[in-house]
């Protein structure tokens, strides 16, 4: 009896003390109070959501405080590791939206870009014209194409990351007397020597069935060229062409389950950083690991740190198919605005630029694709990995993050290794599924 | 009385009869001794796991610590408590779990006495309903709530998140403590009425203080439940207000790569929890469904 | 609306003597309306607004799902496939795993002095958040058998690492186990507290005639037990069809489509992918799979009543 009369004003006292700081905060945080703060952009803040934690949101918080210094517009950064698309969805629905968001796939950009979500770029005093010249010139093309949506442009591509890197230890390698491969009849016959060696060629960490697309893409890349590529990423792709089915079958011949390590049950149970482990753990089991640049850093900061860049790890170019040239596969990550508050637009300006650019490369986390950035900002963790994109022929998206939300195709990777006979009817099913979602 | 209780034996009288009992029991002890080591064994990976150096944990499994691979560090906590602003965090989830453990026990308790003990028009149905929506997943209805939220102008507060828990927690523990109350002595809720005590009177004298074990059952596990919530607290959770299970994933890069910092913030997220549980765990032993209070 | 009524209320004799009790009184009001309130907006808007969305496109979504999605359900193979399957494999073993080991630990621990000791162990898995679960159980399934520790104990026979999340065979089972692992202890509290309330002397006149104690199990303490063992089978069969957070940490559907359940998929639908009204559909088939369990409850209800 007295037990309940004391609940009461606990619960009322709970309250009140949990509600007031929210309370500030929510106001402080409203737009429309910062909104209304006169012309010069000094002294507002904004906010910007991503995806990055740990190395990769204190790489990024130095271009903040740059850019803060330059201009006197505060940024929070509000990182978010998981569920990006259900908070960031969710906070536009709540009238709370991030001013600037870092978006990780062209699929969502399109989602958001159609349902008015998003800022247009030229209403933030970017011009096409400038945002093109901003790029990189090799990388300016795919650059503007990824970030608009039906000819609006919407979105900076900042930061990415090659896709065409394969990962070795080079003290192993001279030991066994391997030689890097520069193309792809060269990298089977290296696969066979290894084995023949008694080891195993491939480490593949394909629980993250993205590793799985990115090989599929390279491959597609060099194997049937760019316009097929972009075709295929489209509206028009057709899943069921041939093409597609020769890339999966290059796959299958090579990732068979005596060339990965622990077989293919092993590989699919293993998530993409244990497959690092798999290559430059302590106790190596497999002797190459294709991913993107960034496997370079998670190995030296996660995997192991005693690993020594240039000796203990190092990678070489994914290689030509058919004399295809230096085409790349990269993968990055656009930024578009949400919200049209004082400092916006400096902000999307400042990261559309070599300057920051500059800064942000020195976390040693990215590449920038701007125009300004050169191989001496880079520190040498990755200067090669920069090098090699700033002299590619060719650079394309990764495709996957271009299809339209939904159909996995990762999963269908997952299952054309696992069961090669299935690999027409999963093809066939995934087409309906990618003309469903590209019509929903 | 009750059916298990050991204690209710007479005591072994001499040597012989003690023994006789212990070798009837064995088979249970083994067992018993064996699913406590199965439910143990995986946390206590986790244990060891979190007081490894980051490159061993890569390489060998914690196991071979029993084999004398003894190296072990507080770095990986040293990493959560200093990178995380994992203090404020702890505030920011008691500040969501608090209340959302509070108005959920009081709402349904209220709700459940009317379901028990008051009769209306329309009680089944209503009751049925509100079972019913036990059945309604919480990702479907993100979006129209966050629509509401926006409308109402509550975004980055904690509000939201203190109704969206609450509302959620209602059909289980009205569903809970209805099933409880109508096993309460219907002769001292009928002497009560013809003392002329009103249905809140009766609530607050009679069923509240009858019913503390069920009440604290619930109580524990809605915090439980709350503690361990991650999901709820992105979506709506105001975004200074993050709960610990949100901030330590902000630890990680974005391939999630680093073991040993989720590992050790595993750990810390279990601290209250467990603390809370096994200070008030007598009072699961009492129990969810002991209703016959005599 | 009033049929229901009238046939529950029938079958109650009056419970209690005062005369006002037949109309609506205003204390009831008083006790249900902040709770009614609150289930009005939170949950029954969405659930409402949610059905009209699926609904957008006319019947599209229902039709894409059972017929275009392979994902969700195929009945190409035998046993067929997809997250609908998938569900049905979750509800019948964990929820029975979970009854029976809860029913079994309970039942044993019952007759130890270490039972609360035994209760808290079996429980702890409870207090554990599901990123957490899903960290424990990768570095028991690791298939590398120098981190994984259940390879680790078959290398000790000399059994060839499973990868037990890798292999479409065996992901759904190694999940299940993870997650029977986490709620028996959800089942064993309830279930022992249950057994409490049985009296001794049925069980000391079983012995006394000579029954052994298996047959006491499953004859006397199983049907007595019947009403609290269907309380913990329903409250998991609704959560197990509401599963996501273990999948979604541990194998994100994997490999391939193989461990996807109708609560993943409709996550990845309406959430991650933004496909609102597709995922929508997706619910709604979950609340149509789960209304048999809502019928079963109506109907021990009314028996409930009948036996009152």
């Amino acid at each position: 009896m007295t037990r309940f009369r004391m609940v009461v004003p606990i619960v009322a006292l709970a309250l009140m003390l949990t509600a007031c700081p929210a309370g500030n905060t929510s106001t402080t945080q409203n737009p429309s109070t910062s909104a209304s703060s006169g012309s010069g952009v000094s002294g507002a803040t904004i906010e910007v959501t991503s995806l990055w934690g740990g190395a990769e949101a204190t790489a990024f918080q130095a271009v903040l405080d740059a850019f803060t210094a330059k201009t006197g517009v505060k940024v929070t950064y509000t990182p978010v590791r998981q569920d990006y698309s259900t908070v960031l969805s969710n906070r536009i629905e709540q009238q709370q939206p991030p001013d600037v968001a870092i978006i990780p796939g062209i699929g969502f950009l399109r989602s958001f870009a159609k349902d008015n979500k998003l800022i247009a770029l030229s209403e933030l005093g970017i011009d096409d014209a400038a945002l093109h010249s901003a790029y990189l010139p090799n990388l300016a093309d795919m650059g503007t194409a990824v970030g608009a949506v039906n000819g609006t442009a919407y979105a900076v591509m900042v930061k990415l990351n090659s896709k065409s890197t394969i990962w070795y230890d080079p003290s192993r390698f001279t030991a066994n007397n391997w030689q890097t491969p520069t193309d792809w009849p060269g990298l089977v016959a290296l696969t066979n020597q290894i084995k023949t060696a008694g080891k195993t060629p491939w480490g593949l960490g394909a629980s993250d069935s993205w590793t799985l697309t990115d090989w599929f893409e390279s491959i597609y890349l060099r194997n049937s060229g760019e316009a097929a590529y972009d075709k295929l990423f489209s509206k028009d792709g057709d899943w069921a062409d041939q093409s597609v089915k020769d890339a999966i079958k290059m796959m299958q011949d090579l990732l068979t389950n005596d060339n990965v390590a622990g077989g293919l049950d092993g590989a699919l149970a293993t998530a993409f950083v244990d497959g690092i482990g798999l290559v430059f753990g302590k106790n190596p089991t497999a002797e190459m690991y294709y991913e993107g640049g960034f496997v370079g850093g998670i190995a030296t900061g996660d995997v192991n740190t005693a690993l020594k860049v240039g000796q203990t790890i190092d990678f070489f170019d994914f290689p030509e198919i058919n004399g295809s040239g230096a085409k790349i596969t990269i993968g990055g990550d656009v930024m578009a605005a949400l919200t049209k508050n004082p400092g916006v637009a400096e902000f999307m300006q400042y990261l559309a630029s070599g300057e920051a650019g500059k800064v942000w490369v020195k976390g040693a986390t990215i590449i920038s694709p701007m125009n300004g950035v050169t191989g001496t900002d880079y520190p040498d963790s990755t200067k090669k990995e920069a090098t090699q994109i700033v002299n590619s022929d060719l650079a394309r998206f990764d495709g996957s993050d271009l299809l339209p939300g939904g159909p996995d195709l990762g999963a269908v990777l997952q299952q054309a290794l696992q069961n090669p006979s299935g690999v027409d009817q999963s093809l066939t099913d995934f087409q309906t599924q990618v003309t469903d979602a590209w019509n929903s | 009385m009750t059916a298990f209780e050991p204690a209710l034996k007479p005591p072994p009288r001499n040597i012989g009869e003690r023994l006789v009992r212990m070798t009837q029991k064995a088979p249970i002890h083994v067992a018993l001794v064996a699913i406590a080591l199965i439910w143990l064994l995986p946390t206590i990976g986790l244990l060891i796991t979190s007081i490894r150096p980051r490159n061993e944990i890569q390489a060998s499994g914690w196991w071979t610590v029993f084999a004398g691979h003894l190296d072990f560090t507080i770095s990986n906590y040293q990493q959560v408590l200093a990178q995380g602003n994992m203090l404020s965090a702890f505030f920011n989830s008691v500040s969501i779990v608090v209340p959302s453990t509070i108005l959920p026990l009081i709402l349904s308790s209220m709700a459940a006495f009317a379901f028990a003990w008051i009769r209306f028009p329309g009680r089944d149905l209503l009751f049925l309903t509100v079972i019913g929506m036990l059945l309604i997943p919480a990702q479907m209805t993100f979006i129209p709530l966050s629509r509401l939220v926006g409308q109402m102008h509550l975004g980055g507060s904690f509000i939201p998140i203190w109704l969206v828990h609450t509302a959620f927690a209602l059909p289980f523990g009205i569903f809970l403590l209805r099933n409880f109350f109508i096993t309460l002595p219907k002769d001292l809720i009928e002497a009560a009425r013809i003392d002329g005590a009103g249905n809140v009177d009766i609530f607050r004298r009679i069923v509240v203080p009858l019913s503390v074990p069920a009440l604290a059952s619930l109580g524990i596990f809605q915090f439980l439940w709350t503690w361990n919530d991650l999901l709820m607290a992105l979506v709506f959770a105001p975004r200074q207000g993050q709960p610990m299970t949100v901030q330590i994933t902000t630890l990680l890069g974005t391939y999630a790569s680093e073991w040993y910092i989720l590992a050790a913030a595993s750990f810390l997220v279990m601290v209250v929890p467990l603390a809370v549980f096994f200070s008030l765990q007598r009072y699961f032993v009492q129990g969810l469904l002991a209703g016959s209070v005599k | 609306m009033t049929d229901a009524t009238a046939t529950a209320g029938a079958l109650e004799r009056p419970r209690h003597a005062t005369p006002d009790q037949g109309g609506w009184s205003w204390t009831a009001s008083l006790f249900l309306a902040p709770a009614i309130l609150l289930l009005a907006v939170f949950l029954l808007y969405p659930t409402i607004s949610t059905i009209i969305l699926s609904f957008e496109k006319g019947i599209d979504n229902y039709v894409r799902l059972f017929t275009r999605d392979p994902n969700f359900l195929t009945l190409r193979s035998f046993p067929p496939s997809g997250a609908f399957w998938n569900n049905i494999l979750w509800v019948v073993f964990y929820t029975s795993g979970c009854v029976l080991f809860g029913l079994v630990i309970a039942v044993m621990a019952a007759r130890v002095r270490y039972e609360a000791l035994v209760k808290a162990i079996v429980f702890l898995p409870q207090a554990i958040a599901a990123t957490a679960l899903g960290v424990i159980w990768r570095f028991m399934y690791f298939p590398n058998p120098s981190t994984g520790a259940l390879n680790a104990g078959l290398g000790v026979f000399g059994i060839d690492p499973i990868a037990w999340l890798g292999s479409p065979s065996f992901v759904n089972a190694s999940l299940i186990v993870a997650g029977i692992w986490g709620s028996v202890g959800f089942a064993t509290v309830i279930l022992s507290a249950a057994l409490k309330g049985i009296s001794t002397e049925i069980l000391e006149a079983a012995r006394v005639d000579g029954a052994r104690e298996t047959q006491i199990f499953w004859r006397i303490l199983v049907p007595m037990l019947s009403l609290p063992i269907s309380v913990v089978a329903v409250t998991l069969i609704i959560n197990v069809v509401k599963l996501f957070d273990l999948i979604f940490v541990m194998t994100r559907g994997g490999p391939g489509v193989s461990s996807r359940t109708i609560a993943f998929t409709m996550y990845q639908e309406a959430l991650a992918s933004r496909n609102f009204s597709y995922g929508a559909a997706v619910a709604v088939v979950m609340l149509v799979v789960l209304l048999p369990v809502m019928v079963f409850n109506v109907r021990r209800f009314r028996a409930e009543r009948v036996v009152q």
